[in-house]
């Protein structure tokens, strides 16, 4: 009977909190910010899956091909600092400042990440990296 | 074809720290809920990531409602169900569906998401889905009728076919991308990796062949979920029997006398599979060094790596599981016993991964034995085909693809070798039992016999494709 008396109000009051969190929404530019950051990481880790999660479905295989060059290399993010830049059409720009360190034998190389602006638009109820 | 995925050490941390806390909580109902709750929690923290959205938190989900399901198709009618067992159960299942939009929850908060190793679904398709399945739940729970209990268990393994067959796998994969949005030209048959499905399609359909025919008692939703989910065991076993698994959950337990056994336990599966087995993965035969092969001295290295490899990764994983286990209170089945010690390929097979033997001997190899029996076939002719065709459905098992079905039948002709060997011999077996020493090198011949007899088998398990096996054998003997 106590367990019952915890429970009920415990279950309405979760149920509750959990359908204000599906009304929240996230800020756009937070979260293409987040969607690039998710994907360069996921680059520098050869991430693939991670990669394609925060990839548009056109980028997909785009995608590959960059981690496809990163393969038999150490990688690593240093630095890695983005912002939304405005828009371009249905995308949101974001800029970002650090760059992916790859080491060729003793050979460290930098691929500087402000080389150009990634895009990024809503898919699939996420936003995704659709390009630079 | 590389080692078992396998819990992280940071998991095996954690999941030693709740079953010790589950191992201390004294209340009996408090500590299932906690381990059932800790199982569901752990199978989305293990799942590995796919590249397909989303299906990282699908998967898991649908694993736990195929269990509900199972669970609620065997349960007896409402009538016949203790007010107070109901009420357990209601409870039982909302710490359930609390546990899902939990995990599903976090994609709302950024600093600590997510248990996935990506964002789950917005949370209005989760509960839509929960909705669904629910109602599919309820509409299958209506009817008690044969057919229902069959045909769960004929879906299980119809399941567990298509996502080992490379073709269909390739095809669901695509068809899920589909749906998700993504291109389907990408689809390929390595994208739906679904941890522990293979194990818990074997528990569930051990669970509903033995309600069938009445060897399980009723049990409440949170045994029958910790059982089928239980975190030590999920990903690669032991395959335990649920009247023995839920038996060792009502026993009263303390910690305190097991920790160190269950401690030593742990410690040696670490040991066994992250040094040894993972070192010796720098040179076990693989596809890649399986063509680099220049001399046949360099290829039994590589093949006997293989061989100790794969039994050091996979019995340290069991040492670890049932070290996890006994914190938890739970006593899990041994898996291996010394199997590259034994003198026969028998011996063997009742000494390596026991519990999908004994799986595969209650579920097949006797139904099917007392069949073929039944016809008046020759008994050399019965012991053939169903030796045989189990090892090669043990193949099977592992992935519907030549290499595994030949692995299989390897394995199968010469259980059935050593059988007609055994039964030819014995008369002279008995007379040697007079001379010790003879015995011994007897024994000793047998063992190194078995032994390369079962290393040979592994090229097959080992690489993925027949040609390339047959190429390494050729290596091996100089070829």
């Amino acid at each position: 009977m106590m367990t019952k008396k915890i429970f009920t109000p415990l279950l309405v009051f979760s149920f509750s909190l959990l359908f204000l969190l599906t009304a929240c929404s996230t800020d756009m530019n937070d979260a293409a910010v987040t969607a690039v950051e998710t994907y360069v990481q996921a680059l520098a880790d050869k991430n693939a899956d991670q990669m394609i999660a925060a990839s548009c479905a056109a980028w997909e295989e785009t995608a590959q091909l960059e981690l496809d060059a990163f393969v038999g290399v150490e990688t690593r993010v240093e630095n890695m600092a983005c912002e939304a830049a405005g828009t371009e059409g249905v995308y949101t720009l974001v800029t970002c400042t650090g760059e992916i360190v790859a080491t060729y034998g003793a050979e460290d190389r930098d691929f500087p990440l402000n080389a150009s602006a990634f895009k990024v638009k809503e898919e699939g109820g996420e936003m995704r990296v659709c390009g630079r | 074809m590389g080692g078992i995925y396998f819990m992280t050490f940071l998991q095996i941390l954690i999941f030693a720290l709740v079953a010790l806390l589950a191992g201390i909580v004294t209340q009996p109902q408090f500590r299932r809920w906690l381990l059932m709750a800790g199982s569901v929690l752990a199978i989305y923290w293990m799942q590995p990531s796919m590249p397909i959205r989303y299906l990282d938190f699908w998967l898991p989900t649908l694993a736990l409602a195929l269990t509900v399901g199972a669970w609620y198709v065997t349960r007896p009618k409402t009538g016949e169900v203790q007010d107070g067992d109901q009420r357990e159960n209601v409870q039982a299942g909302m710490i359930l569906v609390g546990v899902v939009l939990l995990v599903a929850g976090l994609r709302y908060f950024g600093p600590v998401c997510c248990l996935t190793p990506t964002r789950p679904p917005q949370m209005l398709s989760v509960m839509v889905a929960l909705g669904i399945m629910v109602g599919i739940g309820w509409g299958l729970g209506k009817g008690k009728a044969a057919w229902v209990w069959n045909g769960v268990s004929v879906l299980l393994i119809g399941m567990l076919i298509v996502l080992k067959t490379p073709a269909f796998a390739q095809a669901i994969s695509a068809g899920l991308r589909g749906l998700a949005g993504q291109q389907t030209d990408l689809a390929t048959a390595f994208d739906i990796r679904w941890l522990g499905f293979s194990y818990l399609a074997f528990r569930l359909v051990h669970v509903l062949k033995d309600a069938g025919a009445g060897r399980v008692p009723v049990l409440p939703l949170d045994e029958f979920v910790t059982y089928a989910l239980f975190f030590p065991a999920y990903t690669a076993g032991p395959i335990d029997r649920v009247q023995r698994f839920v038996g060792d959950l009502k026993k009263p337990f303390q910690v305190g006398e097991r920790w160190f056994p269950a401690g030593q336990r742990i410690a040696m599966g670490v040991f066994k599979k992250f040094a040894l087995a993972d070192g010796l993965a720098l040179i076990a035969l693989n596809d890649t060094n399986a063509a680099q092969i220049l001399s046949p001295g360099w290829g039994w290295v590589v093949l006997y790596a293989y061989a100790l490899r794969i039994y050091f990764d996979f019995s340290g994983y069991t040492d670890i599981a049932i070290g996890l286990g006994m914190l938890a209170g739970v006593k899990l089945p041994e898996n291996f016993d010394a199997p590259y010690l034994k003198p026969n390929l028998t011996a063997f097979w009742n000494s390596w991964h026991m519990t999908l033997a004994q799986w595969f001997r209650a579920y097949y190899f006797n139904p099917l034995t007392r069949t073929l029996r039944g016809r008046k076939l020759p008994i050399p002719a019965v012991i053939f085909l169903t030796q045989v065709t189990t090892m090669i459905l043990i193949g099977l098992w592992h992935g519907v693809t030549w290499n595994f079905l030949i692995w299989g039948a390897w394995h199968g002709v010469g259980l059935f070798v050593h059988n007609r060997w055994s039964e030819a011999f014995r008369a002279r077996y008995a007379a040697w039992e007079g001379s010790p020493r003879v015995k011994a090198v007897l024994n000793g011949a047998a063992t190194v016999f078995t032994f390369h007899f079962v290393t040979l088998g592994w090229v097959w398990f080992a690489l993925s494709q027949p040609g390339l096996a047959w190429d390494v054998l050729r290596k091996l003997a100089g070829g």
